[in-house]
């Protein structure tokens, strides 16, 4: 690329920026973006509310408690047990049934108590029955390789797949259609600039603009979800359990579903005047592929975004077939591979692009 | 490189419709004026040579260089669309300094470039105010602004007087004048047939995506034959005149002025008939002037056109 068409490319990407970040018509990808931000801020306020209530009952309990007392609990055993091993329970609850035992006969009482215990992380519910333990539930704290799994489910299923995919129709499709819908295309087309280069410099600004919100929107998803964590669990994970490098890939798979992506809907854009048929049509690819033949597999963005994504989401036994297929990632290919195929695949839809934008006229009227 | 906006059997058509139909035109440097009913093709050809369209047929070259080469084409053309809408959030100054730097030019010198076309259209005051809060004229302005902004050889303006004031008209015109002087190509359209009239060096007229005529107004009225030259007689004895006149075979018609101090005659040989006036100046009638009163553009366009959507 030559001196000028890099200073137009920056000229461009100038005045698409402005339009792109504060258009009226963008607003809800900011809300689309902010979602899964919202949902592990959620997730992670409940969580430490959890444990500030488990720390709270360890404290009230007559001894400090480890995970290993509150697994000694068996059923069959006596309130007397139970509280020899575990001291008097810092939370209690008692009722009484009046069971029926026949249609003559008086109801038996039985006498029920619930005891909650906690080693401060984990919590245990004891169920009793007339002094007897009837049933026992350990509540496990929150640990990091679940909420990493749960981390891949959401950016998997909802970040890229709707968020980012949404997102990237939002801006890429309206660099061109947009502005024909506005019409106010021909101010670019009679300036001496060569299509291309205009092509180039929206395309640019798209990828600019949807990367700024959506890495950022990755980010802080990545804090909230470590937030509640204390920072020991913290520096384990992020240093010694590869979380560090888990969030930088994260962050370069959401480039990767930007540039894929946004170059799809940048051709879409041009190709078709109702946006609704090419998103739909690119949805269902996209959600098919798993079942399609390995040769049209790769014509997929989510073919190589699956691949690169860093933690496999574990299908649980009895998933029905179709749905595991859709989970699991059958045939992964290599990093770089997949890394080259996006940016391939990237590039052949800007090529189409670039094609389609010299062929372009302004006909508002046929609009 | 060519001297000449070329075009060669060029036609364009929209689906089914007909925009413009085998366009054979040369166009030299002055003012060139496109004239004709609305949707004759006035527009059409501006956006086919400046490649906002693409012809359906045929071939376009401004000044030697292909209407698709839009990088080399806008650094010697300026269009002024009709089209009244404009990139977002934009002031005055922003629009023509953001179209001077998609250019490639650096930023000091597109600013001064910017600064002085809005100068030149009268906008200075209202340069830092939102284009969505113009007014028509305004808009019509910052429009005519942006296609004079680097200074084009070719400029290329659709209904550029369209919401100007009278003052500003003149500015204007005057401006296309000087332009035309140093050799630039104006090409205009317009609807307003006596500005054309003052301004044109040379006409187009299109009628139905067909061109008409071309070339300049007195030898295009020159080539209608079906219709008499009208010619204006300014002498101090018009009945005598008349009546010595009216003999000859080439004079169709002849009356007496309503200021009566002249005469309006019709003609089939208006050579002829010149001859023939040196002859009568001899026999004693003083001729103060004879004019033609028929080879402006209104005249001109009511015989090949009609007079459909005419404003006088």
């Amino acid at each position: 690329m030559n001196r000028l068409w890099w200073t137009q490319v920056k000229a461009v990407i100038r005045l698409e920026l402005k339009k792109t970040f504060f258009a009226k018509r963008g607003l809800w990808i900011y809300v689309v973006a902010a979602l899964p931000v919202a949902l592990f801020v959620a997730y992670a306020v409940a969580m430490a509310n959890q444990h500030h209530r488990s720390a709270s009952i360890a404290r009230q309990g007559e001894k400090a408690l480890s995970y290993q007392d509150l697994l000694a609990i068996k059923p069959g055993m006596t309130d007397e047990q139970v509280v020899g091993i575990l001291g008097r329970p810092p939370l209690r609850f008692h009722w009484t049934e009046n069971h029926p035992t026949g249609p003559d006969s008086p109801p038996e009482q039985i006498q029920h108590e619930d005891y909650h215990y906690s080693d401060g992380q984990n919590d245990l519910y004891v169920g009793l029955a007339n002094g007897k333990v009837q049933s026992i539930h350990i509540q496990e704290a929150n640990n990091l390789g679940e909420t990493a799994v749960m981390f891949a489910g959401v950016f998997q299923f909802f970040f890229l797949r709707l968020a980012i995919f949404f997102g990237c129709l939002g801006i890429f499709m309206n660099l061109f259609r947009g502005e024909v819908l506005d019409k106010s295309l021909h101010f670019y087309f009679l300036a001496p600039i060569r299509r291309e280069v205009l092509m180039a410099g929206k395309f640019l600004a798209g990828l600019l603009a949807t990367c700024t919100i959506f890495v950022t929107s990755e980010i802080l998803q990545t804090v909230a979800f470590l937030w509640h964590f204390n920072p020991h669990a913290r520096d384990l994970y992020l240093y010694q359990h590869h979380g560090l490098e888990h969030a930088a890939i994260y962050v370069g798979v959401t480039v990767l579903a930007c540039i894929g992506y946004g170059a799809f809907f940048l051709v879409a854009g041009m190709l078709f005047r109702n946006p609704i048929i090419p998103a739909a049509a690119i949805l269902i690819w996209e959600g098919i592929n798993p079942f399609l033949p390995a040769i049209l597999k790769q014509f997929s963005v989510i073919y190589y975004l699956k691949s690169l994504c860093p933690v496999e989401i574990p299908v649980s036994p009895g998933t029905p077939g179709l749905f595991a297929l859709l989970i699991s990632n059958a045939d992964p290919i290599a990093a770089p591979l997949a890394i080259t195929g996006i940016l391939a695949v990237a590039m052949v839809a800007l090529f189409v692009s670039s094609v389609q934008v010299r062929r372009m006229e302004i006909n508002y009227t046929s609009e | 490189m060519s001297d000449r906006i070329v075009f060669e059997d060029v036609s364009k058509f929209y689906g089914e419709i007909l925009g413009v139909n085998r366009v054979n035109l040369s166009i030299p440097p002055g003012i060139t004026s496109l004239v004709g009913p609305n949707g004759s093709g006035k527009t059409t050809l501006m956006n086919l040579m400046t490649g906002l369209v693409k012809p359906s047929r045929g071939r376009i070259e401004v000044l030697g260089c292909r209407t698709d080469d839009s990088e080399n084409l806008f650094k010697f053309v300026g269009y002024s669309t009709q089209f009244d809408a404009f990139p977002k959030g934009l002031t005055g100054f922003q629009f023509i300094h953001s179209y001077l730097c998609l250019s490639g030019m650096p930023p000091q010198e597109a600013q001064r470039l910017a600064w002085q076309a809005i100068e030149r259209v009268n906008l200075v005051d209202a340069a830092s105010r939102k284009i969505a809060a113009y007014s028509k004229g305004m808009r019509q302005r910052i429009r005519l602004a942006q296609a004079l902004a680097h200074n084009p050889k070719v400029l290329v303006l659709d209904e550029p007087l369209n919401g100007l004031d009278p003052l500003a008209r003149s500015e204007m015109i005057e401006f296309f004048r000087a332009s035309a002087a140093e050799g630039c190509y104006v090409i205009i359209s317009s609807h307003i047939l006596h500005e054309v009239d003052v301004i044109s060096d040379q006409v187009i007229l299109l009628s139905n995506g067909y061109v008409v005529a071309e070339g300049q107004i007195q030898s295009v009225r020159s080539e209608i034959q079906e219709h008499p030259t009208q010619i204006l007689v300014r002498c101090d004895r018009p009945r005598d005149l008349a009546a010595k006149l009216l003999q000859s075979e080439y004079m169709i018609e002849v009356s007496i002025h309503k200021d009566g101090r002249g005469l309006l005659l019709k003609t089939r040989d208006a050579d002829r008939f010149y001859l023939a006036m040196n002859q009568l100046a001899l026999d004693g009638i003083q001729i103060e002037s004879i004019a033609p009163a028929d080879d402006d553009v209104l005249s001109v366009y009511e015989y090949l056109i009609g007079n459909e959507e005419v404003v006088r």
